[in-house]
């Protein structure tokens, strides 16, 4: 691949020494030696000189319509919009008392348990998807970001399923948190049984 | 009529863009339909000698050449130094 | 080129290397380059080319370094780099647009960057300079276009998209009912007042493009200068439309992408706090 393109980086690398702010011709070789490298640095280089291959490089800049028309509105869908933002915030605001509860009270209620498991659950799927519609446009990507959408609801099940498991078969998630949580504190008594 | 390349989306874009120049140039006056024709020829290939791989560049000149097409097929414009 | 290999091969010495200086232009292997390399004549040693009379370097002053980004759309092949220029502060203005004023005057005048009021009222010269006042000689100022913009030239951004956001709040007064007495549409002083540190944007792009949001989702999050003038509408006593101002932006791209990183309330050179209208958009819009 390299060594096919070679032709046209030499041929760039000696047609204008100058973009690349040197001003003899010999740098230029230096550049030459360089583009041995991976050929889309030179074909493709962007501001930066460190040799980084974008994941999405910026495309061509694209006016849709002429310059005087407004960008087109989308078709309103609060379900996405404002229910979307509201539901956010409520689930948010609601771990924050479900979380200190179980801890507060010192007891355990398997209902209180799985409303807190619900909770983070909705909660990491709403943050996923928002990375998700930041990083994959799907103007742009329209077919990855269907899959990651759904891997997104997929693992949703997934690990409702793995807190399932561990509810009903293990100690459950709270129980779990307080013996990590209190791990090592009688480490002195067991090393002494041990020893 | 044989095409021997397949040709490319850039190419084909640049070959849109001539076209569409083409195409402009048909709504101008009949006497001075030739100096825009000239006028998109020469602009084209003033460019002739660009590096096909060289995307980067291809791009910015069809994005120039689509701004200088918007510009020039206004109807007010009737002719040009062709 | 055949002509050009012809003459390399018989002409004299003293041709052929002048031939070597066109290998700008020519596709030939390593080998013909290393003519140039070779200069003619050895370089005059530097005792020899001192003036007798050197101006005196004035003790005072105060020598700062602007690195400025260059890019030539003459030249579409060719990529962007920064060019150093130095100034005296002493003799230049306070601000930085002073400084790039002097350079494109009596420097480089090919230098392009767009400038008018001088005053931060136009919002023309928006760009990304770290610092406000360049009095740090020790270190180098670097002057960039604002980020993650189109560029034209050299420091000037192509705004477009910007402008094409900008119309599609309709930032106008839109009412369906005439005005109670038939010429103007008054106000009361605490429904102008929702209006101020809304009023002022001048549109300079600054927030928009230091928002990471929209450096990722220009095409269809509108950014905060877009969402503050269309909050300072929405906020309007006397406008009418204000649930279909709300329906446009209740969708997962226009508004909700804003992440509240709060870059555009740092980055406003005219103090105002885009954030927090984005932030009174979503509130008014959750519990309507």
């Amino acid at each position: 691949m390299a060594c096919a393109l070679r032709p046209t980086l030499l041929r760039q690398a000696l047609a204008a020494p100058s973009k690349r702010a040197f001003s003899s011709a010999v740098p230029a070789f230096r550049s030459q030696r360089q583009s041995v490298k991976p050929s889309w640095s030179s074909q493709r280089a962007a501001f930066q000189t460190s040799a980084r291959r974008p994941i999405l490089p910026p495309l061509p800049q694209v006016i849709h319509g002429s310059v005087n028309d407004p960008v087109k509105t989308p078709e309103p869908h609060p379900s996405h919009g404002s229910y979307h933002w509201t539901a956010e915030r409520l689930v948010s605001a609601a771990l924050l008392p479900i979380t200190i509860m179980p801890f507060a009270v010192g007891s355990l209620n398997p209902v209180l348990d799985g409303t807190f498991i619900g909770l983070i659950i909705i909660h990491t799927y709403i943050g996923f998807q928002s990375c998700i519609t930041d990083y994959i446009p799907t103007w742009r990507m329209p077919t990855v970001r269907k899959l990651f959408d759904w891997a997104n609801v997929l693992a949703v099940f997934v690990v409702g399923w793995g807190y399932y498991e561990f509810e009903t078969n293990d100690v459950g998630l709270t129980e779990a948190v307080k013996r990590v949580w209190r791990a090592g504190s009688n480490a002195k008594e067991v090393a002494d049984k041990a020893s | 009529m044989v095409r021997t390349a397949r040709l490319s989306g850039l190419q084909r874009d640049v070959l849109a863009l001539y076209r569409k120049c083409l195409r402009a140039a048909r709504a101008k006056p009949a006497d001075t339909r030739p100096n825009f024709e000239a006028f998109a020829r020469r602009e084209f290939e003033k460019n002739i000698d660009r590096d096909k791989k060289d995307f980067q560049t291809i791009e910015f000149l069809l994005r120039k050449g689509e701004r200088q097409l918007e510009t020039y097929e206004a109807p007010n414009i009737t002719n040009i130094a062709g | 080129m055949a002509l050009r290999l012809a003459s390399r091969r018989f002409a004299p010495q003293v041709f052929r290397r002048g031939m070597a200086t066109t290998i700008e232009h020519t596709k030939e292997p390593i080998a013909a380059t290393a003519e140039a390399t070779s200069a003619s004549r050895p370089p005059i040693p530097a005792n020899k080319t001192s003036t007798e009379h050197e101006p005196k370097k004035d003790e005072n002053s105060r020598i700062k370094t602007f690195n400025i980004y260059r890019w030539n759309p003459d030249e579409p092949a060719s990529k962007p780099k920064m060019q150093s220029y130095t100034l005296d502060l002493n003799k230049t203005g306070p601000m930085m647009l002073d400084a790039l004023i002097r350079i494109k005057n009596e420097v480089d005048p090919t230098l392009t960057f767009r400038r008018s009021c001088r005053e931060g009222i136009c919002g023309s010269c928006a760009m990304n300079i770290d610092g406000r006042i360049p009095t740090d000689t020790a270190k180098d100022s670097k002057i960039y276009p604002l980020p993650h913009t189109y560029v034209v030239k050299d420091l000037v951004p192509d705004l477009t998209q910007f402008y094409k956001q900008y119309k599609s709040i309709k930032p106008y007064l839109q009412r369906d009912t005439p005005s109670p007495d038939g010429k103007e549409n008054l106000q009361s002083k605490e429904d102008r007042r929702k209006l101020d540190g809304l009023y002022e944007c001048i549109l300079c792009a600054c927030c928009s493009t230091s928002c990471p949001s929209y450096w990722w989702n220009s095409e269809e999050y509108l950014g905060p200068a877009v969402l503050m003038q269309s909050y300072r509408w929405i906020a309007d006593s006397r406008d009418e439309k204000t649930a279909q101002r709300k329906d446009q932006l209740n969708n997962s791209m226009s508004l909700y992408r804003c992440h509240t990183i709060l870059n555009c309330s740092r980055t406003c050179p005219k103090g105002l706090n885009p954030a927090l209208a984005i932030a009174e958009i979503k509130k008014s819009m959750a519990f309507a």
